[in-house]
């Protein structure tokens, strides 16, 4: 038996320990540092505030629209792309996740000149009375434009986990292709299809740059919490701070909920997967 | 009543196979893995579509490339058992029998009659809240069968239903199945690589090999004449007829050839005994002990079997005439040659019967 030498052992260890170390720092340290900020009593006093309580209901409201839109346009889309083999699918897949890598303040030029008012879309919008720059609709677009991927993402993996014998089992028991995917495919990819609605959902409420580039900056319409965190930095650092503690603890939760809760072990599709014996 | 004609190539593989199966009969297509014993039940419940033929149920064309029919699965008056059950691990057993009557859109209080009877029908009553996951395989395979029956079909198809479960249950549930069978009444085709399978379940046999049928006929047909050393070999097991006799302590069969002690059964009148050649151990001695059936033969003929001759099959002139299956090691030892003469023995329990 030949064993290496231990010190090439006792090298690896403290190389590993190093790098997830520096990791550590670079990710916790910021969050860290807002948490420590204020103490509590400070930070309640500023969430207090009738601009923090505006922006913090007009994240809520917009996210949850978002997210539900998400899901009702983006379903059909995994559904396709995890079901039925069609030229182009690539192009389609490439195009759906474009916005994950797009910096969101191209993304809010983007819409701006589709939906703004000389857009292309934004003229027949415009003749019909509806004008969605600098509205609060505007705001829920651009977090659907940044958030779907998330969903789609998920929800195709999900989906195309599903057992084929699952699907034939439920076609040979007089289902029709609608009622396979409402009764079978559904709930077993339903861990991934919750997983993915609840990244687009944390990725929403975080959303910035194409919702200032498309909708603007305005108090109590288009101002979500990462707007007004921007906002208070210019005049109260401890507000902006406040606002900031706020968004980490609610998307950590999300987060934490996402991989803690019981179901989440299957994520993935794991209950999709057939019982072998 | 099924009437199929199918013809299917994928690579390197033809299925080409004709035949027709009576209104509440049985087929049994017995074949090797690979022979197309599930493309061609695919076929037939409409999850894959064949490149050729026609296939009828009950009259009715579900199938037919000439006048462009091709009937989804879903439309079809079918029921599929598989070997892996495919239970849907979202729902109870109950709710697992009930999909394909909510389905097909049957009103709500005739389902829950339904799906009662069927599952009182296959046994699995009692775990009717339970979810797949927490059943046994035996209780999969019975949930699976209720899911199937209680649609009522026209044809059932049944993909190796008896192979994932364990040999002690497998017996039973072998049983159980072909009361209920009988009961429901309705056009079975089995597909099964399992002789006993075969034999115990179909009320004719359909060899497959290849991708083609190569003989049809009653268990006794294919025994008296198998066309193919194939079919010999894969039918080499010890089917018995005689009548069911009860004495005081036992139940025997008594052949032309003398009794064959079974375990007690509820079958009257002829029937027929399988023995599998792999439950008869062979004594140069007579042993002391357990074994209901000790029978005194002479060895008349010792094949090794393929691929790799460690399991050797035993040919034994005997009252009545029996095969034996044991290891290579075993012929050594006890130096079986044609001319030896010994013991063979085998469990009452070891005995299946059915009429």
């Amino acid at each position: 038996m030949h064993r290496p030498p231990a010190w090439r052992d006792v090298l690896l260890r403290v190389a590993v320990a190093v790098a997830i170390a520096v990791l550590l720092v670079v990710l916790v340290l910021p969050l860290i540092a807002l948490v420590a900020r204020l103490s509590p009593l400070a930070l309640l006093r500023h969430l207090g505030d009738h601009d923090v309580v505006a922006a913090l209901r007009l994240s809520i409201a917009t996210t949850a629209i978002a997210t539900v839109a998400v899901i009702v346009l983006g379903l059909p889309t995994a559904w396709l792309l995890s079901s039925v083999e069609f030229r182009g699918k690539a192009v389609l897949r490439a195009l759906i996740e474009l916005p994950l890598v797009l910096p969101p303040t191209v993304a809010g030029l983007g819409l701006l000149l589709a939906f703004g008012r000389a857009g292309l879309a934004g003229k027949v919008l415009h003749a019909a009375g509806i004008a969605l720059p600098f509205t609060t609709l505007a705001v829920i677009v651009a977090q659907i434009f940044v958030a779907t991927p998330f969903f789609v993402s998920a929800a195709t993996a999900g989906l195309a986990a599903v057992d084929q014998g699952y699907l034939d089992a439920a076609a040979a028991l007089r289902a029709t292709p609608a009622y396979r995917f409402a009764h079978v495919m559904l709930p077993l990819a339903l861990p991934s299809i919750v997983a993915g609605a609840i990244m687009s959902w944390a990725r929403a409420l975080g959303e910035f740059g194409a919702t200032i580039t498309f909708a603007g900056n305005l108090a109590g319409r288009t101002e979500t919490m990462p707007l007004a965190v921007y906002t208070a930095m210019q005049t109260d650092l401890d507000a902006a701070v406040a606002l900031a503690v706020l968004l980490v603890v609610f998307a950590f939760a999300l987060l934490l909920g996402l991989r803690a809760a019981p179901w989440a072990v299957s994520i993935g599709g794991g209950r999709a997967r057939r019982q072998r014996h | 009543m099924l009437a199929a004609n199918v013809t299917k190539r994928r690579d390197g593989f033809a299925l080409d196979a004709a035949f027709e199966v009576g209104r509440g009969e049985a087929l049994a297509v017995i074949g090797e893995s690979g022979a197309g014993k599930t493309t061609l039940l695919r076929l037939l419940a409409g999850l894959d579509m064949p490149d050729a033929g026609a296939i009828e149920i009950d009259g009715q064309p579900v199938y037919d490339l000439s006048r462009g029919i091709a009937e989804p699965a879903w439309r079809r008056p079918i029921a599929l058992v598989t070997q892996d059950c495919l239970l849907f691990p979202h729902l109870t057993a109950f709710d697992n029998v009930a999909f394909g009557l909510r389905a097909a859109g049957i009103p709500k209080a005739a389902i829950d009659t339904r799906v009662r009877g069927a599952l009182e029908r296959t046994g699995a009553a009692a775990f009717a809240k339970r979810w797949p996951g927490t059943l046994s395989g035996g209780q999969r395979q019975r949930v699976a069968l209720a899911r199937a029956l209680v649609l009522e079909p026209a044809l059932l198809l049944l993909d190796e239903p008896l192979s994932a479960v364990d040999a002690g249950t497998r017996a039973t549930l072998r049983g159980d199945l072909r009361r209920v069978l009988a009961m429901q009444h309705c056009t079975t085709v089995h597909v099964t690589h399992d002789p006993i399978d075969a034999i115990t379940l179909g009320d004719r046999i359909a060899v497959l090999e290849a991708g083609r049928i190569t003989q049809v006929g009653t268990r006794d047909e294919l025994f008296r004449r198998p066309r193919s050393g194939y079919v010999a070999t894969l039918l080499g097991i010890n089917l018995l007829r005689g009548t069911i006799v009860r004495d005081r302590h036992r139940d025997v069969v008594r052949t032309a050839d003398g009794d064959i002690a079974v375990s007690a059964v509820d079958v009257e009148g002829q029937v027929y005994a399988v023995v599998n050649p792999h439950d008869i151990t062979l004594y140069r001695d007579a042993p002391e002990g357990s074994a209901q059936n000790l029978i005194r033969a002479t060895v008349t003929e010792v094949t090794p079997q393929p691929p790799r001759g460690e399991r050797v099959r035993v040919a034994l002139s005997s009252r009545p005439p029996l095969v034996a299956e044991v290891t290579a090691n075993a012929v050594a030892q006890m130096g079986i040659t044609p001319g030896v003469e010994l013991y063979a023995a085998f469990k009452a329990t070891a005995v299946e019967v059915f009429a």
